[in-house]
């Protein structure tokens, strides 16, 4: 069992940034997800933390010890690779066995460390078979049982679901939120699926660009996201934001959309926030938490496509600044061409400062 | 699935499997279309072969006047294979060619993986020592014959760095001396191939996965358990692969050992080849010669047969 702390940590590849100044602390026994589009950095920071990387500056600590220098194999760390990097030419015992044998632990102690973490992974019927013909789900069980046979205190993982198809990713995901229950060891999962993050972290931590963007549970990374990357990245669709100017109107602060006229007045604690700041701002509500309403209580805007995905309709609005996009139930009577009239749930708002794109947050 | 085999009523599956289907159809029209290449391939590749089967039986020779068709009124039954068996020169010609081949192929070998080992990671300059490295096997045999040739002459550049290391002037008849001779005609072979071996050894390292051996790594594997455990297993067609062509080729080795020593001093350096060689252009009895290569292509048919029959196996498991 093991903390995680990164602290200042910097990766320079040549003149490319990959990571700037990333300070992160991941508690004993937590499941955090490393979150982010290609090229975020996410990898680096993992790999960094398995050793496979050198850090140009700053400190990788494991509860208080300093890893600088400490190799890659003397970490104590369980590392699942993106295919799994099961050895193929090895059956599924001997790839259990890898790593104790490798350690010179005695044959009677492996055999029994095996037989226990096949139990536990449901691999006991399929030990002798080769590993180069397994189905996913089963080679990632033995990529688990590989690393976990040597007790690591940190587990690493990869984007561990990104070869699998989408159906079965649903699957994996439950079992593999099952397995850190059962291991509770310190977990890491870098990801570029909001999805798996959101299902399985207990916090998460949204990168871009080699930087830090937020850290928090899956719940407040989606309900307030702390800039406009974050709003964007988190949620299927993003959030919408449509640039405007403070305005007051004698039912309260309001946003000046422009030509799409002026929003419903903001939640005080929001406004207060927005008062205090000068300049324009980006107006955000969730596309989940978007109604419709009668005409003069809302954003009005024309249909501009209409995408029915079985259980909810995602409609467009607008076009260029102006877009937004609204999710409603399978049946909602919209066509394009139609106009609509759409209108947030008032407490869902989020208010972002349009030059530097942070969140004014009360208080 | 027997249970919806089991629906289809007899008299449908009958006809279902009596008439030939599209694909019965298309094998058959293939196998016309190719027929006229297939029996020419088979013609070039079987003829040499029973004509060479047919004089190893009899006494022909090209002075014997007769046209290789009739020697069949040179017939005697095996007598060639019966005086093979009987012929200590040919006897020694072929230990000598399974001495040469025991040392050159494992020393080209392990050189060939140390290299490959080496220049599977970064290092300044690698391209240049790359095509260094590769360029003894562009060289031309018999080239490589006379430069290692002058080599060992007695006053050449060898006994001149002896002499240099030594301190007292060295002057060894290598090509004079029955063993030194042997040694240098390996030492050439093995500085003519272990290229090749290298270039066919890294393609395999390379081909290595390297996230099953960072996997190793982070299990705690050290570098020699790495190449032992990760490495060497899934290298191992490859490595079945190149030793193959190497004893192949080694078993036939001629033109650069020709040069050196013309198969001497005496019969000291004469392999299967150079005896050959030597039986077809100076003794003319080419119904014997036909039977030694005969039994020759017998011998490394075998092992090649075991050779791909091993990679077959290999294959089973891809790496």
């Amino acid at each position: 069992m093991s903390a995680i702390h990164l602290q200042n940590l910097v990766k320079k590849f040549g003149d490319f940034t990959a990571l700037k100044t990333m300070d992160l602390a991941i508690a004993d026994g937590e499941f955090m997800a490393l979150l982010g589009p290609s090229g975020c950095g996410k990898s680096t920071t993992m790999n960094m933390i398995a050793g496979m990387e050198e850090p140009t500056s700053g400190k990788i600590l494991f509860g208080e010890r300093d890893m600088a220098g400490v190799p890659m194999g003397r970490r104590g760390v369980g590392f699942v690779f993106q295919n799994y990097a099961i050895f193929t030419h090895m059956s599924v015992r001997q790839n259990l066995a890898y790593g104790p044998k490798m350690r010179g632990a005695p044959k009677a102690e492996i055999d029994r460390r095996v037989s226990a973490i096949a139990e536990m992974l449901q691999l006991t019927p399929l030990l002798d078979r080769k590993a180069d013909r397994l189905s996913v789900n089963i080679l990632q069980r033995a990529a688990i049982g590989r690393s976990a046979i040597m007790e690591p205190a940190i587990f690493l993982l990869d984007e561990p679901l990104s070869n699998v198809d989408a159906a079965f990713r649903a699957v994996m995901r439950t079992e593999l939120k099952q397995l850190q229950r059962q291991f509770r060891q310190t977990m890491v999962y870098v990801t570029h699926d909001q999805l798996e993050a959101m299902t399985m972290a207990d916090r998460i931590a949204v990168m871009d660009h080699g930087v830090l963007q937020q850290v928090g549970t899956p719940l407040e990374v989606y309900n307030n996201p702390a800039n406009v990357f974050v709003a964007r990245f988190i949620g299927a669709p993003g959030m919408n934001l449509l640039r405007g100017r403070p305005a007051e109107s004698d039912r309260g602060l309001v946003i000046d959309l422009g030509p799409l006229g002026v929003t419903p007045p903001l939640p005080a604690e929001i406004a207060a926030a927005v008062r205090r700041a000068q300049g324009d701002v980006l107006y955000g509500f969730r596309p989940e938490q978007a109604a419709l309403v009668k005409h003069g209580q809302g954003l009005s805007l024309p249909v501009t496509f209409v995408e029915r995905i079985g259980a909810r309709t995602i409609v467009h609005l607008g076009q260029g600044e102006s877009a937004v996009k609204a999710v409603f139930d399978n049946d909602v009577g919209l066509a394009i061409g139609q106009t609509a009239v759409v209108a947030p749930a008032a407490q869902s708002v989020r208010v972002f400062e349009a030059t530097t794109g942070i969140a004014m947050k009360a208080g | 699935m027997s249970a919806v085999t089991a629906t289809i009523p007899e008299d449908v599956m009958k006809t279902v499997q009596a008439k030939p289907t599209l694909r019965d159809e298309g094998v058959k029209l293939g196998f016309r279309l190719t027929l006229p290449a297939q029996i020419l391939v088979l013609f070039i590749a079987m003829f040499p072969l029973l004509m060479q089967l047919y004089i190893s039986l009899t006494d022909w020779s090209p002075l014997s006047g007769l046209g290789w068709w009739s020697a069949w009124s040179l017939w005697n039954n095996f007598a060639n294979y019966t005086d093979l068996a009987a012929d200590a020169r040919f006897w020694s010609a072929l230990k000598r060619t399974a001495i040469v081949m025991i040392v050159c192929v494992p020393a080209e070998f392990l050189l060939g993986l140390a290299l490959a080992t080496l220049f599977a990671d970064e290092f300044p300059g690698k391209r240049i020592f790359y095509s260094i490295l590769l360029m003894p096997m562009m060289v031309v045999p018999a080239v490589a014959g006379y430069m290692f040739f002058m080599l060992f002459q007695s006053g050449g550049p060898v006994n001149d760095i002896l002499s240099a290391i030594s301190g007292f002037p060295v002057t060894i008849a290598w090509l004079s001396d029955p063993t030194l001779a042997l040694i240098a005609v390996m030492v050439a072979d093995i500085w003519q191939w272990t290229p090749l071996m290298f270039l066919i050894l890294l393609a395999g390292l390379v081909g290595v996965p390297e996230d099953q051996i960072k996997a190793a790594t982070l299990l705690g594997a050290n570098p020699w358990q790495r190449f032992v455990t990760i490495v060497l297993p899934k290298m191992k067609t490859i490595i079945i692969i190149a030793l193959a062509i190497r004893v192949i080729e080694n078993f036939k080795i001629f033109d650069t050992l020709y040069i050196m020593t013309g198969g001497g001093p005496g019969v000291a350096t004469e392999t299967i080849s150079v005896y050959i060689y030597k039986l077809t252009t100076q003794d003319l009895i080419w119904g014997y010669v036909a039977a030694i290569a005969l039994a020759i292509l017998i011998v490394l048919s075998i092992a090649a047969v075991f050779a791909m029959k091993h990679m077959a196996r290999a294959r089973e498991v891809p790496a």
